[in-house]
């Protein structure tokens, strides 16, 4: 038997080894410009990643559908993919991997916002620019020339939201006069709570009546939401990124009857999986800020992305990343290049509103500052109606008017 | 054991190959490779002194790993202090931490301690991001690079790295051949063989524990600067990594320098070749095959790949060269005058008394043992008498009473420190080190006396050729006969230089040529000087070797005496001997 | 008010134990019996949220009803895998012999979290019961009723593990192989076969679990690491071998979780049951239930 298991070693590690070769076929033509997404596409995070994909995908597809990128003389893009996996170590090594195998003009990624980090340091040493859609204002804190970040940071979303929303009460007839916070720890969702508890609601005159933050996973919601139902907060800002987290504190808030609006803190709030596993019910008139969603004018491309993917809707990670695709077109058309140095500076200086490429983005214009980041990115607000995630603030992209009372 | 000078040819052969990888390697994702090849086997070598050497198995060795990497980061962060420097404090609080966590911790035995152990970095995860270091990214120093470990050649990583693991070896292979590495083995193999040998083993375990953190936080805070270049919680204390390092160490073999080294420099390329090669194309199917990978060298080596190929290398060169020992084992008589008891007592034994769940196995036993004697300990099964002898190395601390070693109190002193006062012991089934040759074995119990290697072996080979065992020095224990095993028991006890020796049923098992041997052997055991204190069922036996007897009956003295009178006690012959022996009274036994 | 908010975090912490505890026994079993960490463990209860979802999707049968359905396969699902994997590396040395089953399990888990992934989609799935979200209000403290059904449903299936352990002469057999194996094979008792026994059983139970939280909880392939930590905790709280002690250390985490928000912040909520755990085990180095081990 010995014998036998030696034998089955030798020849499971020889295919392993072996198959994967097999797989490495479809060389690119020399001159496709070849563009990197670094995102996780296995382990915890892997939905995401694949969402990713799914836009980075269409735009690619449509843009060589299109004749290319026509300052190269009509060059395809191609994506080169690597699993970010589902630690910074694996997100690094992916970036690494990608950006020294083959000559990338740019990269795009890594959705979760430690990820970023870690990859855009490679980026930067390997000078590659890259375009990240994670919101933590930590990314583009550290003076990096190669990174862009399309959203806007947590801390800016904080204010924004807090300013739509309390606006929006007061047309209402309901002013907030009570706020609640309540979410995980991890690192987008402490720089949306930190201005908020510090100074914004202070400012505005609000009182914060419920501050929970847990580390996750949550092992049950009832304190919470039980003191959400005692102290009938206005508003309650929530960040629960783990899906079961959030499930269970929405399950919670139903089985307490808990009527205070929520205000979610980012995209992670409206994915189709969530109509699946709570119902349109419970979901109803819940919104969330996010940094894009599909606004008014875009539904060609909503429904492409529909008949291309069988998603039930389209939501801000796959949406960012077609947009930065068609972001990294304009800047090679530019450039006249697909030199990462010459599309770097052509990000620099970019300032475009109009085409597929600002479409997605709020306001539709693109140019960066010096840190990198979007100049007057504003974020939107997206509310559930009838099991789906739609637009409904600012009311001139909205795709729905926003539903105030529960 | 190899040499010494070969040990550090072998270190410095394996990190003369990681430089030449490291420059011959071209592409910058391979020198990651490289470094974090470097990186694991350092990892893995940390976990190795303390779960490997010491097979104290830890799940939280994460902690100092982590430790390291938020110290060095957060030194850079807020004062702006270079992680060379960085790294000195980050040690100094992985090994605070170890003490720290060592003290409670190693209360606990076995699986228990390792999942205490767990505990520590989750707390530490947790409390990290409560303080809000979700993500500390290192502020880059485009002026100083190098004096921030922020090199733009990658192969400065590499030879940081190398350096790393270089010293991980180093520290490993002085532990390795240092009395501490042979006390850490023996712990893990038997611990209360080795407390009784002289190891104290929770001294020993704190040293390999605090040793053992140094490697962990060094690894860490490279990690974080060459791979990670941010420091999250999840990704320094959580369970990838000490999983990665189980992965490294298991796979490659535990308890040797050489494991964490092979382990790393196997199962690191394979998860990036999978990783390069499907996992981009096909997410997820690495970890499949990584997972099958794991399984499938498992069982082609359980115990690792280092020890697997060892074994199917000796089996292949020792065929056919088994059972060369024929010889049978011929002691010298002592010389005719055995040293008589001196009338000075050695051994003072006050009331013990002790008990277990309400069960008396001791009550108010009172000897006393003299000067080069031999005394006899004899009772039925369950009298206590193992119990009693427990009590006198100091595994059992009494409820009452008082034992006098030449003239001072020893009662609750620790098994080790009794050793090194001068208490040998042997057990009632041999205890021995299975992992250790006979030599080594021996070994151990010379290094109560000896700190110097070469010194203790030599001890232990002397002692080996006084049982007359020196032939079967490079055996290991499984392969030994009984008598063998008794007489290398023997010799290790002999090799602590014990005053008084406790023998626990030294005949038991043996034939009877195996009796004549031993008995000749404790005959010259007193003449070279030393006192005997003997449990024993033969009966027969005693009263041709002991001076004197003491009888336990239920935990209680019944009698004591030279061997003549107390067999001829009516008590005795009733209790220990039975009724029927009563009608044969007068007749000593035979 | 105060007093029923206090009966009202108990009440939690009961409810919320109660699944662990269910988890938990199963892991006891497995590691009092052949003293495996099997760090895979989670990974069949992950799978076990599937079977069930799969049951209710496909067969519209109650996830209740579902989590029973998933013990027979599972039963067999753990036999075969320890026949075909953790038989091969049992026997040898003991203590390296548990190194192998280590790393054996931690392939296991990695093969079926990554095939689970891969095969059933990362996307996170639910089961939609009406249960989730209601409640029994018995005064002003009101109970989950999905955790109330499942901490029922965990309380009979403990119970019968332990009838099963006790007054069958399979189960003493299994307890006596667990003692001290070399003793059980002098009384005719195959370990092979017990140990192959244990891990069925072991693997049933958990998946069990994985079906009752199924109920309240969304399943994804890599849901086992939010639970597979405590699971070891509640083992080693309660006493290695001992099953009562296992369904204790789960119910007591779920209270310490539950109270510890009256002490601490909510973000370290978690530091309370470890530092319970390692205060326990200060004070009680075998853990709640489990007995000393011999010296000498």
């Amino acid at each position: 038997m010995k014998r036998s298991l030696s034998r089955m070693l030798i020849v499971a590690l020889a295919l392993a080894l072996v198959v994967p070769v097999l797989f490495m076929g479809q060389a690119p033509a020399a001159d496709d410009v070849k563009i990197a997404l670094v995102a996780p596409l296995s382990g915890r995070w892997a939905r995401q990643g694949q969402l990713k994909k799914m836009g980075a995908d269409m735009a690619i597809e449509e843009i060589n559908g299109q004749g290319g990128i026509k300052a190269l003389g009509g060059a395809r893009i191609v994506l080169r993919e690597a699993d970010a996996g589902d630690s910074v170590e694996k997100a690094v090594s992916a970036a690494q991997r990608v950006l020294t195998r083959e000559k990338i003009s740019a990269g795009i990624g890594s959705w979760l916002s430690s990820f970023t980090l870690g990859v855009t340091e490679v980026a930067e040493r390997l000078q590659v620019p890259w375009l990240s859609l994670s919101y933590a204002d930590s990314i583009t804190e550290r003076g990096f020339k190669y990174t862009f970040q399309t959203s806007p940071v947590s801390s800016l979303q904080a204010e924004q939201a807090l300013d739509l929303v309390t606006d929006l009460a007061k047309k209402n007839n309901r002013p907030i006069k009570k706020a609640g916070i309540v979410g995980d720890n991890t690192a987008a969702s402490m720089f949306f709570y930190k201005p908020l508890r510090e100074k914004l609601l202070a400012a505005k005159g609000i009182e914060l009546v419920v501050d929970d933050v847990w580390t996750p996973p949550l092992a049950d919601a009832t304190a919470i939401v039980q003191k959400l139902r005692s102290t009938q907060p206005d508003i309650v800002f929530y960040g629960a990124t783990n899906f079961p987290d959030s499930i269970q504190v929405l399950q919670k808030i139903k089985e307490f009857s808990v009527k205070s609006p929520i205000q979610g803190v980012g995209a992670w709030l409206v994915t189709p999986e969530y109509v699946k596993t709570v119902g349109k019910d419970t979901l109803d008139n819940i919104q969330t800020v996010v940094a894009a969603h599909p606004m008014k004018g875009q539904e060609e491309l909503v429904k492409k992305f529909k008949q291309r993917t069988g998603e039930p809707f389209m939501t801000q990670d796959p949406l960012c990343t077609y947009a930065h695709v068609w972001l990294i077109k304009e800047a090679i058309e530019q450039a006249k290049s697909a030199d990462p140095k010459a599309i770097r500076d052509a990000l620099a200086k970019i300032d475009i509103s109009s085409g597929p490429a600002v479409s997605a983005f709020y306001p539709p214009r693109v140019r960066f500052d010096e840190r990198g980041r979007r100049i007057g990115a504003t974020p939107l607000i997206v509310q559930w109606q009838d099991g789906e995630p739609y637009t409904v603030v600012p009311i001139a992209v909205a795709t729905r008017p926003i539903a105030w009372h529960r | 054991m190899p040499s010494r000078a070969r040990g550090w040819i072998a270190i410095i052969v394996v990190v003369a190959v990681g430089l030449a990888a490291s420059f011959v390697v071209q592409e910058r994702y391979h020198h990651r490779v490289l470094t974090l090849v470097f990186l694991w086997a350092s990892m893995g070598l940390a976990w190795n002194i303390i779960s490997g050497y010491a097979g104290q198995i830890s799940f939280g060795h994460q902690a100092f790993f982590g430790i390291g990497a938020y110290v060095t980061v957060l030194l850079v962060v807020k004062l702006g202090l270079t992680p060379w420097l960085g790294m000195i404090a980050a040690v100094a609080a992985a090994v605070l931490a170890a003490v720290l966590i060592g003290l409670p911790t190693f209360r606990l035995a076995g699986i228990y301690f390792g999942l205490a152990t767990l505990a520590y970095p989750l707390i530490l995860r947790i409390v990290m991001d409560w303080l809000g270091y979700q993500e500390v990214a290192i502020p880059m120093k485009r002026e100083h690079l190098g004096w921030f470990m922020q090199f733009s050649e990658p192969r400065s990583f590499d030879l940081v790295a190398l350096g790393v693991l270089a010293g991980s070896l180093a520290l490993s292979y002085r532990i390795e051949t240092s009395r501490l590495g042979y006390w850490l083995r023996a712990i893990r193999e038997n611990e209360q063989a080795a407390e009784a040998m002289g190891a104290d083993s929770f001294r020993c375990k704190m040293a390999a524990y605090m040793l053992s953190a140094v490697p962990a936080a060094v690894a860490g805070a490279v990690y974080i600067h060459a791979i990670l270049f941010i420091v999250t919680p999840e990704a320094v204390f959580g369970l990838l990594v000490i999983s990665q390092t189980l992965v490294v160490c298991l796979v490659g073999g535990t308890g040797t320098m050489w494991g964490p080294v092979i382990g790393a420099a196997v199962m690191v390329p394979v998860s990036e070749i999978l990783d390069t090669t499907v996992g981009d194309s096909l997410p997820g199917i690495q970890g499949v095959v990584y997972g099958a990978a794991l399984i499938l060298i498992i069982l082609f080596a359980p115990e690792g790949l280092y020890w697997g190929v060892l074994q199917r290398f000796r089996a292949r060169r020792s065929r056919g060269a088994e059972g060369v020992r024929a010889a049978p084992i011929v002691v010298a008589q002592p010389p005719a005058h055995p040293g008589a008891a001196t009338g000075d007592v050695l051994l003072d034994v006050r009331g013990i008394s002790k008990a277990f769940l309400g069960l008396q196995a001791l009550s108010d036993v009172s000897f006393d043992v003299k000067e080069r004697e031999i005394l006899g300990v004899i009772g039925p099964n369950g009298a206590g008498k193992t119990t009693l002898f427990n009590v006198l190395n100091g595994f059992l601390v009494p409820d009452h009473g008082e034992v006098r070693f030449r003239g001072q109190t020893v009662t609750g002193l620790l098994p080790s420190a009794l050793c090194r006062r001068g208490v040998g012991r042997t057990f009632q089934v041999v205890r021995t080190f299975p992992h250790l040759t006979v030599l080594e074995n021996v070994m151990v119990g010379a290094f109560a006396r000896e700190a110097a290697v070469d010194r203790a072996r030599a001890r232990a080979a002397s002692a080996l050729q006084d049982v007359s065992l020196a032939d079967r020095a490079e055996a290991l224990p499984g392969g030994l006969t009984t008598l063998e095993l008794r007489l290398m028991e023997l010799a290790r006890c002999l090799a602590t230089s014990p005053r008084l020796v406790l023998l626990d049923e030294p005949l038991a098992g043996l034939s009877a040529d195996g009796v004549d041997v031993m008995i000749t052997m404790i005959r010259r055991v007193r003449a070279t000087g030393m006192t005997v204190v003997i449990i024993e069922h033969t009966m027969q036996a005693l009263l041709k070797l002991a001076d004197r007897l003491v009888v336990l009956d239920q935990g209680r003295r019944l009698a004591e005496g030279p061997p003549g009178r107390v067999t001829q006690d009516r008590a005795v012959i009733e209790a220990y001997l039975g009724k029927r022996w009563l009608a044969r009274a007068g007749a000593p036994a035979c | 008010m105060v007093f029923a908010e206090l009966v009202q975090y108990v009440v939690t912490g009961l409810l919320v134990g109660g699944v662990y505890a269910l988890m938990s026994i199963g892991l006891g079993l497995i590691f009092g019996v052949m003293r495996v960490v099997n760090f895979a463990q989670g990974d069949f209860m992950m799978l076990g949220m599937y079977v069930t979802y799969f049951y209710a999707v496909a067969g519209s049968i109650d996830p209740l009803v579902g989590a029973l359905l998933a013990v027979p396969p599972f039963f067999v699902l753990g036999w075969i895998v320890h026949r075909l994997l953790l038989a091969r590396v049992t026997g040898g040395d003991p203590g390296r012999q548990h190194d192998a089953q280590l790393i054996l399990t931690l392939g296991l888990s990695l093969v079926i979290t990554n095939a689970t992934t891969m095969i059933l989609t990362p996307t996170p799935r639910g089961i939609r019961t009406s249960y989730a979200t209601q409640a029994f209000a018995v005064g002003p403290v009101l109970l989950n009723q999905a955790r109330s059904y499942a901490f029922v449903m965990a309380l009979v299936l403990a119970g019968l593990v332990y009838l099963f352990l006790t007054r069958t002469d399979l189960g003493r057999a299994l307890r006596a192989a667990a003692d001290d194996p070399e003793a059980a094979s002098y009384q005719a008792i195959d370990v092979r076969t017990m140990h192959g026994l244990a891990f069925g059983v072991g693997i049933a139970l958990v998946a069990a679990a994985g079906g009752l939280l199924a109920t309240y909880y969304p399943i994804e392939p890599n849901v086992a690491g939010n639970f597979i930590v405590l699971m070891f905790v509640a083992v080693v709280l309660g006493g290695l071998g001992s099953i009562p002690g296992a369904f204790v250390g789960g119910i007591l985490i779920g209270l310490v979780q539950s109270l510890t928000l009256l002490v601490l912040p909510f973000q370290l909520q978690n530091t309370g049951v470890f530092v319970a755990f390692l205060l326990v085990l200060y004070l009680r180095p075998q853990g709640l239930f489990g007995r000393r081990a011999r010296t000498v």
